[in-house]
């Protein structure tokens, strides 16, 4: 058994292990919330859209797939990213598991940065089955129309190499491609800042309901930072206008950065270069937002 | 430890850290932002005259990134109002539909297509109305379609999609005539041609210039049509032209095609 003196020579002020432990716990946790029902719900839309309106073109047909798809895993990652973050806080101290924690020797960055990789973990899983299953069905859609093409040029005797290169070409760009990835990890991106916006705001927040709000009302103004720069900074010129405008322009994320998915759907190619930028902003706001998460949580009384 | 207004050190250094990290992002989030948008991998912020056609649900949806997925609910209001033949809120809708993603062809594609050939043609054979009336709408209609697809081209410059409806449009061997300019549609198509369109559109350039009267279309038309047989790429349109082309040039029977030519017509 060792003693007390020498528990405390091999403590380590940041250990990965008990930031590891912590993010599982949470993950845990918030499975048995049921969160990934969210899964079943997508995977039945994803399907409906993939067998639905028959009667467009082809490439209108991949592109509403994909529209519906992509859409349904932005809404389902936002409301994971702000629902989950914002009971994590809350569900802790009414379990009392926080003070379980927190009594042993883990520092409360720690607690926050765990707390934080779990719902991270948990998107980012998600996120992962979830475009596995889209990307099955774009590729099968695709396949059909295809085949279904090359059966019509068959029939009126057009099946030449050149343009069976041209229709899986044309449809090949409408149908799965790697920018389509390019544009899930953009959503997942996008998520983890929201989910780090949402610890902070339910680090100084009353409630969880204040918590959801403050960070939805965030998350919509974080996608309209480009409008409320140009409205409140230039256009309006009163005082009160131009300072709500500066105060939102420096808290808020700037949301539309990880709005890849449309040149995702457009079947453009999302250069690595760009992804590598846009990871690193996301970065940059989620070792912000956390660090400030723990200024304000180090000091909450519970 | 508190501040003497009661607030601790820890949060206000957190409140300052946030202002000192609005400060730093906000260059990179200016250059990054502008780098996204000259690459069209990000779309430009949307028009807030958008929030009218669209209402605030709708506009709050195109604010928090699903402006893809809302275009296509448009677009799809829009083929049942064209279900419906209502043509004016076809038009309206497909408007709202490009405004909202302007980078996409398909919708400029389907908005002229709409207008230049389905609204023209429905108005053209409408028999409950006066013969002059229907004549009017039918050129009003291809107009819209023409000016769509040139709206279309300022957001999307050389895109072959966009320059070979136009081509087809002014097409004056077309079945569907919709506006023939031989001229015009031989531009369009060798536009789209240099763009990446299909070598079928070079070819469609050449029997649009073959119909032109001055010698200077009708040598690049023979140039072209030339420079595929001499590849050993016939295609049946070519044993009328080439015998024409080739008498109105004042080609050396020496030097002109041989005969009538296997025919490729695939």
């Amino acid at each position: 058994m060792s003693s007390p003196s020498s528990s405390l020579s091999t403590y380590s002020s940041f250990s990965l292990s008990r930031i590891w432990t912590l993010a599982t716990n949470t993950v845990t946790q918030l499975l048995r919330m049921k969160i990934l029902v969210f899964l079943a719900v997508f995977s039945v839309i994803v399907v409906a859209a993939g067998f639905s309106f028959p009667a467009m073109s082809p490439e209108q047909q991949l592109k509403l797939l994909k529209d519906v798809s992509l859409g349904a895993l932005q809404i389902f990652s936002m409301v994971i990213a702000i629902a989950a973050t914002a009971l994590l806080l809350p569900r802790d101290l009414e379990d009392r598991t926080l003070y379980t924690i927190l009594s042993k020797p883990v520092p409360r960055y720690e607690y926050l940065i765990g707390k934080l990789l779990g719902v991270l973990l948990l998107l980012g899983g998600g996120l992962l089955i979830m475009d596995l299953i889209f990307s099955s069905i774009v590729w099968l859609k695709q396949s059909l129309i295809i085949s279904n093409q090359i059966a019509a040029l068959r029939s009126e005797q057009q099946d030449v190499p050149d343009n069976i290169a041209a229709i899986k070409a044309f449809t090949g760009q409408y149908g799965l491609t790697w920018s389509l990835h390019a544009g899930v990890w953009s959503i997942f991106l996008k998520a983890s800042v929201i989910a780090a916006l949402s610890l902070l705001i339910s680090c100084f927040a009353s409630s969880t309901l204040f918590t959801i709000v403050v960070s939805l009302g965030f998350t919509i103004a974080g996608h309209g930072q480009q409008l409320m720069r140009e409205w409140f900074v230039s256009k309006l010129s009163g005082f009160w206008e131009q300072t709500i405008g500066l105060v939102m322009t420096l808290i808020c994320p700037d949301l539309s950065l990880f709005d890849l998915v449309e040149a995702a759907i457009r079947g453009d190619v999302i250069q690595l270069a760009a992804l590598g930028s846009v990871t690193g902003m996301a970065l940059l706001y989620i070792v912000g937002y956390t660090a400030v998460a723990y200024l304000f949580f180090a000091d909450k009384e519970l | 430890m508190k501040t003497k207004f009661g607030i601790g050190i820890r949060p206000l250094i957190g409140t300052v850290l946030l202002v000192l990290l609005g400060l730093v992002q906000m260059p990179l989030e200016f250059r990054l932002s502008d780098s996204l948008r000259e690459k069209k991998l990000i779309p430009s912020p949307p028009d807030l005259s958008l929030r009218e056609s669209l209402g605030q649900m709708g506009f709050a949806a195109v604010l928090g990134g699903l402006r893809s997925l809302i275009a296509s609910i448009t677009y799809l209001q829009a083929y049942v109002a064209f279900e419906n033949i209502e043509w004016g809120k076809v038009d309206s809708l497909m408007t709202l539909t490009t405004r909202l993603q302007p980078q996409e062809p398909l919708y400029w594609d389907d908005a002229s297509w709409h207008m230049a050939y389905n609204a023209a043609s429905s108005y053209q054979k409408d028999e409950s109305l006066r013969l002059p009336l229907r004549d009017k709408l039918y050129r009003d209609y291809v107009q819209r379609g023409i000016d769509i697809l040139n709206e279309g081209l300022t957001y999307l410059p050389d895109n072959p999609r966009l320059l070979t409806r136009l081509g087809d449009i002014y097409n004056a061997n077309s079945a569907s005539r919709r506006q023939p300019d031989a001229r015009k549609a031989a531009h369009y198509y060798l536009e789209a041609y240099k763009n990446g369109a299909r070598e079928f559109y070079e070819r469609m350039a050449a029997y649009q210039l073959a119909l032109l009267d001055d010698r200077e279309s009708q040598q690049q038309a023979y140039d072209i049509l030339r420079r595929y047989y001499d590849k050993g790429r016939y295609f049946d349109t070519m044993n009328t032209l080439f015998p024409e082309l080739e008498e109105k040039l004042g080609i050396p029977k020496e030097k002109r095609v041989p005969g009538p030519v296997k025919f490729q017509s695939r």
